[in-house]
């Protein structure tokens, strides 16, 4: 459910602008952001070149059951990956459940 | 920023609100174990009669002895700000206001002092501890650690041959980032 105006209701992940890079995670104070991800071998590099390797998001998940919304993820996050949305986080019954998986494409 | 003595704190800030200085605007406190083994209060105040910079004075406490007079006396609004840094820097304001502000009457320790640690966090999973591109910790690296939990060689798993942590050591480790290579 959106209220169509911005606001500060929910956190939202911009996922072509992250870059695993893990500063969000590690800013957080209530330690709510846990995100996975691996290397892998960078495509269309000029031939001859050396091989470079970038990182590559796994999954991104939020526990709402401890996020308190403080933002500094979003202050933080050098990338402007993350940003306040005017969506309501999904109920649930058990703590377990508020655990918002934002991506999740396993290898 | 003015360095004012402890016994002249009182006098210091009455000096102020007679020179005209006369809205209170905030005080706090900061702890500055690492650097010298003080506390220190800031107080700025504000002349909306003329043109002038905010003032702002400060004074250092002892961190084992913090103990100044209060100016709830010149400036009532003051009263919060000597509560909050009361009960989180275990400073007590002589003559003040004691009740407490924000956290609940059982709570016992100062949340603020740089010393203070979030023992319920030594056993739990650090989500920051991961490099990018790591889908697990790899053991055997300079992790990062987290802000808040000292490492368990200076709290928690101490030689118990060893004397007791002081403040400053348990600071000193509890401040995130990668451990520095120690000297034994």
């Amino acid at each position: 459910m959106s209220t169509g105006e911005e606001s500060h209701r929910s956190i939202r992940l911009i996922e072509p602008a992250c870059t695993s890079c893990m500063i969000c995670a590690r800013e957080c104070p209530t330690w709510c952001i846990s995100i996975d991800s691996h290397a892998e071998a960078m495509k269309g590099l000029p031939s001859g070149s050396r091989q470079r390797t970038e990182n590559v998001l796994d999954r991104f998940a939020i526990d709402w059951s401890l996020c308190m919304y403080c933002g500094i993820c979003i202050e933080e996050c050098p990338y402007d990956a993350l940003e306040w949305v005017g969506d309501l986080t999904e109920p649930g019954f058990v703590a377990e459940s508020l655990v918002e998986v934002m991506v999740a494409q396993r290898r | 920023m003015t360095d004012v003595p402890l016994e002249g704190w009182l006098d210091a800030v009455e000096a102020l609100q007679a020179e005209g200085f006369d809205y209170f605007d905030w005080l706090g406190c900061v702890d500055e174990i690492g650097r010298r083994d003080c506390l220190r209060i800031v107080l700025v105040v504000r002349s909306l009669s003329r043109q002038a910079e905010p003032r702002t004075l400060s004074c250092s406490l002892p961190r084992d002895n913090a103990r100044l007079d209060t100016v709830q006396g010149v400036f009532a609004g003051a009263a919060w700000h000597e509560r909050e840094a009361a009960e989180l820097f275990g400073v007590e304001f002589v003559g003040g206001e004691r009740r407490r502000l924000l956290l609940n009457p059982e709570f016992e320790g100062t949340p603020l002092r740089k010393d203070e640690v979030l023992a319920a966090r030594t056993g739990l999973y650090w989500p920051g501890a991961k490099e990018p591109g790591e889908s697990d910790v790899s053991p055997g690296r300079r992790r990062l650690e987290p802000p808040g939990v000292p490492e368990p060689a200076v709290w928690g798993d101490r030689d118990a041959s060893q004397p007791a942590p002081g403040p400053a050591e348990v600071a000193d480790s509890a401040v995130g980032g990668r451990p520095r290579r120690r000297r034994t």
